[in-house]
């Protein structure tokens, strides 16, 4: 019920400032762009709460309960990514004035080829993103608020829709900078508390040692209403719907009902789960297995390459006033992206110790949502559990709303673009009503998908967003920005080259789901393939391309050239 | 900024720049190549430190049960001081680069 009120508070806030912007925006500049008058702390906390999503805040806690500290990688990998965007991109995208990824393409190469492509890539990156956002949604209103999966999903995207569409960007960037502070404090502060109360880490044998995740003192109880595949990693005695039975390690069982578990005893996993020793749990890398160096290595890769490309958050830096202010935020956001990734592992080891019933049901990703009543039962859980829902509500919302304004930018924008419609001669009110009706349709198709895909992967669907962006984007920009041979055609072919090789890889994993080998680790994380081969045919392709570059020195200034040269004076004289 | 241009006057590095010529275009360049030597090395030096912890845990097994404070060595390192490191890292880059941006700056506009 506290939850149910917290999440209610969060969205009210949400809506108020969503509204308040309403009254700031003024022409369509301010829609898209937020008229590139916000400071760099208020563009930083935007940024980071955009981008601190699902997968941040439940799944990073939830992976890590159930994998180990290989997830570690993880929150680093999503945090480092601002770096390569920060050393590379921030500051000449900034001063090229391009409002989108398209736009850059277009402008830069000057095909409106490469447009359509990356429009096309736009939309694929941020309808999967979108999914399991709205998907996440569903399942925690559900959990909070007990209604069916569909009202979760139903009333986010509206939530979203309405949001994006009355308030554009200028609305959205206060609301974002809110939804930052909104999961910082949810996950933070519980987290602390938990500690506090706790006394430290508890029984450490069962965080970092050598025990498997097992019953507490006074046994467990778990309800399973509906069965459950689950395996036995030790011989165990049990009892179900008040029948006393006993497996051996290695067993598998279909539970349903009451299960009762005595203290001490290891408890059984659920199917796609591995009960893993605590030293195996605590090592962030092995020679095979899940936390291979090859996975590893490929999902830094992905993480690292692929925020860049990702295209509600390029779309943010476009509100900085100019290119050293496009710098100065990223350094802010790796700062506040570090407070807020501190966290997430506290949940992972605590949850190991104090929720195993997670395992059995094969839940972990809500151990974000479970852990404070279970560390702490009685009003004081209660009020914490009521700030992490809070916090996960923030994050589907912030970046279902980011990735709804690039979404509904490029159906409003691009696509009319390549049909030849009117760009710069038509009224403002026409392109702020498009604009809003592209908000509204381009929620509609990822909201049925989610309601249809509930079994879906969250972490797979993510994952393959960051793999697609690192393939197509980041070599787009890189090649783009930095280089002057880049042609058309060749940004073409590698975009396509890259985004086939990640999405065959990913796609084969969810159709086959191979057992674990370094060729399985690779089709799961294909960056370490699919990013090279991206590269190496933007630049093969472009070499041998008959056309000539298109790249001038006036584009090149028009990157890299500090402001306040005043050139501009100097050639109307002229 | 001069009000009468003579043509026997040389060109300034700001006019060379603005009327896109070959000139302008080896100051640019030198800008450019610069900027990216700056992030190479910024990238270098983050992917060095970072990308050489999975072999170094991996290769060195020892690490990976040792323990500090009740927490195993690689989990502590991987938790906490890379945040930080992160933010100091982009910070002394962004310096670096404002400081490029402005020597072009001067070499370009004090004629």
């Amino acid at each position: 019920m506290i939850a149910a009120a917290a999440v209610v508070a969060v969205a009210a806030g949400a809506i108020g400032l969503g509204v308040w912007g309403v009254r700031l925006v003024r022409t369509t500049s301010d829609l898209y762009v937020a008229s590139r008058a916000i400071t760099p702390w208020w563009n930083a906390a935007a940024i980071s709460g955009e981008y601190l999503s699902a997968a941040s805040f439940l799944g990073i806690a939830g992976l890590g309960m159930k994998l180990g500290a290989s997830v570690l990688w993880l929150p680093l990998g999503f945090a480092a990514g601002y770096l390569a965007l920060l050393f590379f991109v921030a500051a000449p995208l900034r001063r090229f004035g391009a409002y989108t990824i398209p736009d850059f393409a277009e402008a830069r190469l000057s095909s409106p080829h490469v447009r359509l492509v990356a429009a096309a890539v736009v939309l694929t990156i941020g309808g999967f993103y979108l999914v399991p956002q709205l998907k996440g949604a569903g399942l925690t209103i559900g959990s909070v608020a007990g209604t069916p999966y569909w009202v979760g999903v139903v009333a986010v995207a509206a939530l979203v829709a309405l949001t994006v569409a009355l308030g554009g960007m200028r609305g959205v960037t206060y609301v974002q900078a809110y939804q930052y502070w909104v999961k910082t404090f949810g996950i933070a502060l519980p987290a602390c508390i938990l500690l506090v109360h706790l006394g430290g880490l508890p029984e450490r044998a069962a965080l970092f040692g050598r025990e498997l995740p097992s019953a507490p003192a006074d046994g467990l109880v778990v309800k399973l209403d509906d069965p459950q595949r689950v395996e036995f990693p030790t011989d165990a005695l049990y009892t179900l719907n008040g029948r006393s039975l006993r497996a051996a390690a290695g067993d598998e069982r279909v539970l349903e009902g009451r299960l009762v578990l005595p203290a001490g005893t290891a408890v059984p996993v659920a199917e796609g789960t591995d009960a893993e020793r605590g030293e195996e749990w605590a090592r962030p890398i092995e020679r095979s297995g899940p936390a291979s160096p090859v996975f590893v290595y490929s999902l830094l890769l992905a993480t690292f390459l692929g925020t860049m490309g990702l295209p509600h958050i390029l779309v943010r830096f476009y509100t900085n006033p100019d290119g050293p202010a496009a710098r100065r935020t990223t350094v802010r956001v790796l700062g506040l992206l570090g407070l807020f990734y501190l966290f997430p592992a506290v949940y992972a080891a605590l949850g190991r110790a104090l929720t195993p019933e997670l395992y059995v049901e094969g839940q972990t990703d809500s151990v974000v949502l479970e852990l404070p009543q279970a560390a702490w039962p009685g009003l004081g859980g209660e009020l914490l559990a009521a700030l992490t829902a809070a916090g996960a509500f923030a994050a589907f919302t912030s970046t279902s709303s980011g990735l709804l304004v690039s979404i509904a930018g490029t159906l409003s924008h691009d696509a009319r673009r390549v049909r030849g419609g009117p760009a710069a001669g038509e009224p403002p009110v026409e392109r702020m009503r498009r604009f809003r009706w592209a908000a509204v349709a381009g929620m509609i198709v990822p909201a049925l998908i989610a309601l249809a895909a509930r079994d879906l992967d969250i972490s797979v669907l993510v994952g393959w967003a960051f793999a697609l962006a690192a393939s197509t984007f980041c070599p787009l920009f890189l090649l783009g920005i930095w280089w002057r041979g880049l042609t058309a055609r060749g940004a073409i072919a590698g975009m396509a080259a890259g985004g086939l090789i990640a999405s065959g890889g990913i796609a084969a994993t969810l159709v086959a789901d191979p057992a674990p080998t370094t060729l399985s680790a690779l089709l799961a994380q294909p960056a370490v393939a699919s990013v090279p081969v991206a590269f190496l045919t933007m630049i093969g392709v472009s070499l041998r391309d008959p056309e000539r570059p298109v790249a001038t020195e006036e584009t090149m200034l028009a990157l890299h050239g500090p402001e306040g040269l005043g050139l501009e004076a100097l050639r109307t004289r002229a | 900024m001069s009000e009468e241009q003579g043509p026997a006057r040389p060109r300034t590095p700001r006019e060379e720049l603005a009327e896109a010529t070959p000139h302008g275009d080896v100051y640019l360049g030198r800008l450019i190549r610069a900027q990216l030597r700056l992030s190479l090395l910024a990238l270098g030096a983050f992917g060095g430190l970072v990308g050489s912890l999975p072999l170094l845990f991996l290769l060195w097994p020892a690490l990976q049960d040792w323990d500090l404070l009740g927490v195993p060595v690689p989990v502590l390192v991987l938790a906490a001081p890379l945040f930080p490191l992160i933010v100091v890292i982009g910070l002394l880059y962004q310096r670096r680069a404002d400081a490029l941006d402005e020597t072009f700056r001067d070499v370009v506009t004090h004629e």
